[in-house]
């Protein structure tokens, strides 16, 4: 009861605080305030929460905390200290861990909000973490699951967005200074405009376990004008490019040339099959575009496991062939990449596939992997959320693609509404990326037309076309279902509990040894 | 018979990868199928795989401490699993093929309870019978 008195007079607080609601800022169409861009927070609250003075690695800052400092409890505080002390080790986000929900808001990268009538996705270009924070009243399919990014419920107070966190570890820091929570905490978040280009952002934090009472953080969300789209920046790939972990591959990576053995590419080919006609009664968006939003999950066939029509091979489950072009469903690979492919199913090269590390799996592949992805239509823009921790924003607009050497693992990717088709064409990527676990090949020489075709209101027709001159001869499309359900993503924190990795590394390292190669 | 055998195996690790991020191959050799039985001592909910711990009690009279590699959480939560599922001291047989770097790992195609009843890693549904 003492935690209810204090949230509502905090509230209040707050609200006297706060200069009288603009009435000039975004709305939607029911006439919510309209939070979507690209925004980046203003504060030093990712490095402590508390006022600080400088430390190695740690810039001064200001308290962002309403009541001036945290309420721990004495063993809590003590604690805390002891991770200050050993923050360079313990830290989680030094490991490139799930940073949890409001340190994230608070880091100095970029992150973009999508918002629809039931659903506010917040991309952050910080390794492509998002979060998805349910609007329209869904309750939990999976309560008492413990996420690093928690279980994230919103609903609307006039024109706050409050949202309620639960169902978090217990493995992630409030900032580089060692503040924390246990699992049993509750997180109350509220996001206020207060012009068209501001956000307050406050987060009142609930765990009795470890404070006297809750207590709040408050820091303004900037809205970042001059910023076209995110970029990326994959936290653990960099560590292990940096340190030799994940090596560099020459002929695949940009700038990569297209190599002299190579017979000339065409263009040339079979035409794909026509595509199935969208059912006139397909439900719509309000805008008149299919709606093609929710939980899906690919009828693959195993092509996580190769694009063309296979048996098993060693423990390769058997593919059921996706490729629809060429017509044989045989990739049209130059000589020396398929010998790449191939040699790419010896155990020893199964440390290499990127998805092996946690790292996102590219396009096509991501709908594949095999995981489910969600995907949301806000005003202007397709989103798709992967549970495999990757997102991909798709603007509807006629806009150009990236530089020619701002080079992405997910790409760049613009779409359109074609017949009822979402087209997307996408370039900019950056080669690193495994087409499955087999070892089909691309580069980063690769671009690709993918259509996605609502074939009923719970299926939709997925195809991609790829063209990459340095390791193909000719197009190619693969072709499969999108089958809805109903379901909710779960978060997958893949690296942080990533047993796997050393196991295929030291498969690796026998076999280099074996040659009398240093590993 | 035999390659009925290793065709069911097979058709096994198929529903196991449902979630795979790694090549299974790569990381679990074929050649070293493997039994073992012992009690629980963890089980880690996590992604991209759970993991099942186990103490085995080798010939010689000593313990070891195995890592069995189940699906991923997201997909035993899918199926039907929960945490209390599988407690410490829960005593278990399992199927499955050893890591090819010798260490005390194993991926596990199915586990039998004390009192018989076998379940895959992937399906919770035997154990709520």
């Amino acid at each position: 009861m003492r935690h209810r008195n204090f949230s509502i007079k905090g509230l209040i607080l707050l609200f006297i605080a706060i200069p009288a609601l603009a009435q000039d800022i975004p709305r939607t169409e029911s006439g919510k305030p309209f939070f979507q861009g690209i925004w980046q927070a203003q504060t030093r609250a990712a490095d402590n929460l508390e006022g600080h003075v400088a430390r190695l690695n740690l810039p001064a800052g200001h308290s962002v905390i309403d009541s001036g400092s945290i309420p721990y409890l004495p063993e809590a505080l003590e604690r805390r200290n002891t991770n200050f002390a050993n923050r360079e080790v313990l830290d989680p986000l030094n490991k490139c861990h799930l940073p949890g929900p409001t340190r994230i808001m608070a880091m100095p990268w970029p992150f973009q909000i999508f918002q629809t009538e039931d659903h506010i996705a917040i991309a952050f270009e910080w390794t492509q973490v998002y979060r998805l924070i349910y609007s329209g009243g869904q309750e939990p399919y999976y309560p008492g699951f413990e996420h690093f990014m928690g279980d994230s419920r919103g609903h609307w107070e006039d024109d706050t967005f409050v949202v309620e966190i639960r169902d978090l570890n217990d493995r992630t820091w409030l900032d580089a200074a060692g503040n924390f929570y246990t699992n049993a905490a509750v997180i109350t978040e509220r996001y206020m405009m207060i012009d068209a280009n501001t956000i307050r952002y406050q987060a009142t934090f609930d765990d009795p376990s470890l404070f006297s009472e809750p207590w709040s953080i408050s820091f303004p969300l900037t809205r970042q004008t001059d910023i076209p789209r995110l970029l990326e920046y994959q936290c653990q790939a960099e560590v292990e490019e940096a340190n030799g972990e994940f090596e560099r591959v020459d002929n695949l990576w940009y700038p990569a040339p297209i190599p002299a053995v190579n017979i000339p590419f065409s263009d040339a080919g079979e035409e794909d099959p026509r595509l199935p006609a969208v059912p006139g009664d397909i439900s719509r968006q309000p805008d008149g575009a299919p709606d093609i939003s929710g939980y899906f999950m690919a009828n693959h066939g195993g092509a996580n496991y190769g694009l063309e029509q296979r048996e098993n091979i060693a423990m390769f489950p058997p593919s059921r062939g996706v490729v629809i072009n060429p017509a044989d469903g045989v990739l049209p690979y130059q000589g020396w990449a398929r010998e790449e492919m191939v040699e790419r199913r010896e155990a020893w090269r199964g440390y290499d596939d990127p998805t092996a590390h946690c790292f996102v799996a590219g396009i096509p592949r991501s709908h594949y992997v095999p995981s489910p992805f969600f995907i949301l239509q806000p005003p202007g823009y397709v989103v798709i959320l992967h549970e495999r921790m990757s997102y991909r924003v798709i603007p509807l607009d006629d806009r150009d693609h990236l530089p020619d050497h701002i080079r992405l693992w997910m790409g760049d990717a613009v779409g359109r509404w074609e017949n009822d088709s979402l087209v997307v064409e996408s370039s900019n990527y950056n080669g690193k990326a495994w087409l499955n676990e087999l070892g089909d090949v691309i580069s980063h020489a690769q671009t690709v037309r993918e259509s996605y075709t609502p074939v009923s209101d719970t299926q939709i027709l997925y195809r991609a076309t790829v063209s990459d001159p340095i390791v193909y001869s000719r197009p190619w499309t693969i072709e499969m279902p999108l089958n809805q359900q109903d379901e909710e993503l779960l978060e997958v924190a893949c690296l942080e509990d990533n047993n796997d990795l050393q196991h295929l590394k030291d498969v690796r390292d026998e076999h280099r040894a074996s040659l009398g190669r240093e590993n | 018979m035999k390659k009925t055998v290793i065709l069911t195996i097979l058709m096994s690790l198929g529903m196991m990868q449902a979630n795979a991020h790694h090549s299974f191959s790569a990381e679990f050799d074929i050649e070293q199928p493997i039994s073992l039985s012992g009690k629980v001592t963890r089980m880690q909910w996590s992604n991209p795989h759970g993991w099942i711990y186990i103490d085995v009690e080798n010939d010689d009279g000593s313990v070891t401490n195995w890592a069995l590699e189940t699906s991923a959480a997201n997909n035993l939560i899918r199926r039907g699993w929960r945490r209390d599922d599988l407690p410490a001291g829960t005593t278990i047989s399992v199927e499955g093929f050893r890591a090819r770097n010798g260490t005390a790992t194993a991926n596990i195609r199915g586990i039998t309870l004390e009192d018989g009843r076998r379940l895959f890693s992937g399906n919770a549904d035997e154990l709520r019978k």
